[in-house]
């Protein structure tokens, strides 16, 4: 008894071998506090499976289930899914035009910005959307973000006034009066930022760059002269304080005279030539 | 019915009359005879010292099990293993059934802590000295339920019919076709075909459910009898070495002076341990709930970060940080190799030290291979695989690399977007990571390098000269020259010492 005692690791057992040597409880009496625990502790767990029918935190939120991407519904979350990657988080200060613009809802009609999205905009970086022209969205999503986006960014009606025509189809090429009267126009009107051969002034870069005007349609430009790019400082069509707007033949002109400066194939950028004098020597 | 001479069977013996249960139990007991039978081994002595908050961990492991099979039935009474119908069947258990989200979180988090508790379980077999002689037998059956349970914890992952389970599915299929010769055939057998169709989802449902289990139930009785007639390892004492001549004698010894009853005594912590599992398994799933289903198990939704479930991680992570010429070979030899010197363990190392206090080597055994399997686990959460799918559309380009930029240069910035750059290539900080993030890309290339890797690719990105049109790429090299921050000036060619000739046109 005594080695027993000392070999015990803790207290504890020591305590109950002592116990056991005194009064040698009858093992049944435990065996049957035992089952008693497990018995509690299975009534236990059924009662806390029973209360998970009420809110408890692990509860799945159905609202959080996932979802297909042809079943999304929210506006925002198209939006900001497969827009605001160009056209900035808060429809402004994005790479592309900004769609944050009250004018640009009042110019351009449903169905025009229901087409852009569905196709695209052939010779800008504007991709086809719709999954018949190989995008992401269904016809419904389309819709949803039309007239969603619409709502949100349209704001107060303008007073009713002679808005420009968002789309003239596309102007004669070569149109030789268009494009003089348009140098007169960008001389009067745009030169003060642009510089007056539209290379740079206080606006930074050339508007007459090859390669950028490869890579944007006339309707781009004319986008870009009616609704200006009121997030970075460029005034709309209707131009400063004081500044009467530009009619719509005004604009068609300017946009003939940027035009006029394509090339036919912008070459490969650059890349230096450099001088071998050794192999230049050589008859 | 009942003599009151049956009723000296009943567990301990009863004391006073015995009330009307107690008499049925007799009844049942006079014929059946188990307290002859069960209540002796069950009533063994155990070594004294063995009865230690450190030798709960199996029989937790096995309540998590029992709990596992109790679950699980349950579950099945709803889930359909259909390939068509699994992920509605759980949506339907998720969200519509009552409690049937907490019977999946008690099954997600039974599965959880039975993988944890087997580790803790083995890592302290192995630091006890556990498996050395005479219980080899039992440290080879442990073995193997390890394996069967990662191998329900694999199929249970399936079972789990997400985009998760499929593509970890697809790893799995991978791993199987590399097997030489023989790849295509044990491919077809996993899947029931070629690739993941309808059968596959019928063949894991038949593993998890039938199969696997089974092998557990007859290993899990097996290693328990094992326990009970080899004895459960006592305490080790630094000093007290094993011999294969001298063991049994003082084992029997030992239990003889310094035992007590595994039922009612040697059990009592086994009982609170499991108490306590018990409690923080259920408050794990009714405080975080199941796991997924995440997204539809559709392979044509790309936009997918599929990651297995916690215990894959580190192998995962491994293979997927493989060299090529290393992966096949890797994949297929090192886990059984690995897995038969664990099985083997104790005929190479059956004697001798148990206590973990004089075996050095099993400290750096444990700490190394925890610190590495931890190591890829974290890689295999953090790293980031595969392109983020969406960014281009979905991550805006930072406001400040819009401001102050010239029309080409936007139109650079549109083209990073448009032509998906954004997918692999960070800027502000989003976007994927396959790449090297473009905020100050132009500090490290010039504008001819730029262009010739925009055009040309390079290691792992892909050549884009035919993909954009040389205004393109002159618009794109003139937004990327703009990155750099502005106390740091662009990198300058080292041959010219300038930016490049167009460069400087510009």
């Amino acid at each position: 008894m005594k080695t027993e005692l000392l070999r015990a690791r803790s207290g504890r057992q020591r305590r109950r071998a002592a116990t056991r040597g005194a009064s040698g409880t009858p093992a049944g009496q435990r065996a049957r506090q035992w089952i008693a625990g497990i018995a509690g502790q299975v009534v236990a767990f059924a009662a806390l499976a029973l209360a998970a029918c009420t809110g408890l935190p692990g509860q799945p939120d159905p609202a959080a289930r996932p979802i297909r991407p042809a079943d999304v519904k929210d506006v925002n979350v198209l939006y900001a899914g497969n827009c605001a990657g160009c056209h900035g988080a808060e429809g402004k200060l994005g790479a592309a035009r900004p769609l944050a613009d009250g004018l640009y809802w009042h110019v351009v009609r449903d169905a025009d910005v229901r087409d852009v999205v569905t196709r695209g905009i052939e010779g800008t970086e504007m991709p086809a959307f719709a999954m018949s022209e190989g995008g992401a969205l269904t016809d419904t999503q389309i819709d949803l973000l039309v007239t969603g986006l619409r709502a949100r960014w349209q704001g107060t009606p303008l007073a009713n006034r002679g808005l420009p025509a968002w789309s003239v189809g596309s102007a004669p090429a070569g149109d030789l009066g268009a494009t003089q009267r348009g140098a007169a126009v960008f001389a009067a009107r745009c030169a003060l930022c642009h510089g007056a051969t539209g290379e740079g002034g206080l606006a930074p870069g050339s508007l007459v760059d090859p390669s950028y005007l490869a890579l944007v349609s006339d309707q781009a430009l004319r986008s870009a002269v009616i609704f200006g790019r009121t997030d970075l400082g460029m005034p709309d069509y209707r131009g400063g304080r004081g500044e009467t707007p530009l009619t719509n033949g005004e604009i068609s002109d300017v946009v003939a005279w940027l035009g006029s400066h394509r090339v036919a194939s912008p070459r490969w950028p650059a890349t230096p030539q450099r001088a071998n004098p050794a192999r230049e020597e050589k008859p | 019915m009942a003599s009151n001479d049956d009723d000296t069977h009943v567990p301990g013996g009863a004391t006073g009359t015995p009330g009307r249960l107690g008499r049925l139990g007799a009844w049942l007991d006079a014929r059946l005879r188990f307290s002859e039978q069960i209540w002796p081994e069950l009533a063994h002595h155990v070594p004294r010292s063995s009865a230690s908050f450190w030798y709960v961990f199996g029989s937790a492991t096995l309540l998590c099990f029992v709990l596992q099979l109790v679950t699980g039935i349950c579950l099945s009474l709803v889930y359909s293993p259909s390939a068509a119908e699994a992920w509605a069947s759980l949506e339907w258990l998720t969200y519509r059934e009552p409690t049937g989200w907490f019977l999946r979180a008690l099954h997600y988090w039974g599965s959880n802590f039975m993988v944890a508790l087997m580790t803790i379980h083995v890592v302290q077999v192995f630091f006890f000295g556990a498996y050395k002689y005479p219980r080899e037998l039992t440290w080879v059956v442990g073995c193997f339920l390890f394996l069967l349970t990662l191998a329900m914890a694999f199929t249970g992952q399936v079972m789990r019919f997400d985009q998760d389970a499929y593509w970890g599915l697809g790893i799995g299929a991978a791993i199987a076709g590399r097997f030489p010769f023989v790849g295509a055939i044990v491919v077809d057998l996993m899947l029931g075909g070629p690739i993941i169709a309808a059968e596959t989802l019928s063949r894991f449902f038949t593993l998890h459910v039938f199969v696997v289990p089974a092998l557990l139930l007859a290993l899990v009785a097996l290693h328990l009898w094992l326990v009970l007639k080899v004895g459960i390892n006592e305490w080790p004492m630094p000093g007290r070495l094993v011999t294969r001549e001298r063991y049994l004698e003082e084992y029997h010894q030992l239990v003889a002076e310094d035992g007590e009853p595994f039922v009612p005594d040697g059990v009592q912590k086994d009982l609170v341990f499991s108490g306590l599992v018990m409690v923080a398994l259920v408050t794990c799933a009714a405080v975080l709930g199941p796991s997924g289903p995440n997204g539809e198990p559709d392979p044509t939704l790309i936009n997918t970060l599929p990651r297995p479930d916690f215990w894959f991680l580190p192998l995962f992570a491994a293979f997927a940080l493989l060299p090529a010429y290393m992966e096949t070979a890797l994949m297929l030899a090192a886990p059984p190799v690995l897995f038969l010197l664990a099985v083997a363990l104790p005929f190479y190392s059956g004697t001798g030290e148990k206590s973990w206090k004089v075996r050095p080597g099993a400290w750096i055994l444990v700490v190394t291979v925890f610190v590495t399997l931890g190591t890829l686990a974290w890689l295999g959460i953090r790293s980031p695989w595969s392109p983020q799918m969406d960014a281009w559309s979905a991550t805006p380009t930072p406001v400040e690399m819009v401001r102050g930029r010239t029309p080409l240069q936007l139109q650079g910035a549109l083209i990073v977007q448009s032509r998906q750059c954004r997918n692999c290539h960070a800027l502000g900080g989003a976007g994927g990571q396959r790449g090297p993030a473009l905020d100050d890309v132009a500090t490290r290339l010039t504008r001819d390098q730029l262009i010739r890797q925009v055009i040309q690719g390079d290691g792992d990105m892909p050549a884009y000269g035919k993909n954009l049109l040389p205004a393109e790429v002159d618009a794109l090299v003139a937004f990327l020259v703009t990155l750099h921050p502005a106390n740091e000036p662009p990198a300058r060619d080292a041959a010219t010492l300038g930016p490049g000739v167009a460069g400087a046109a510009r």
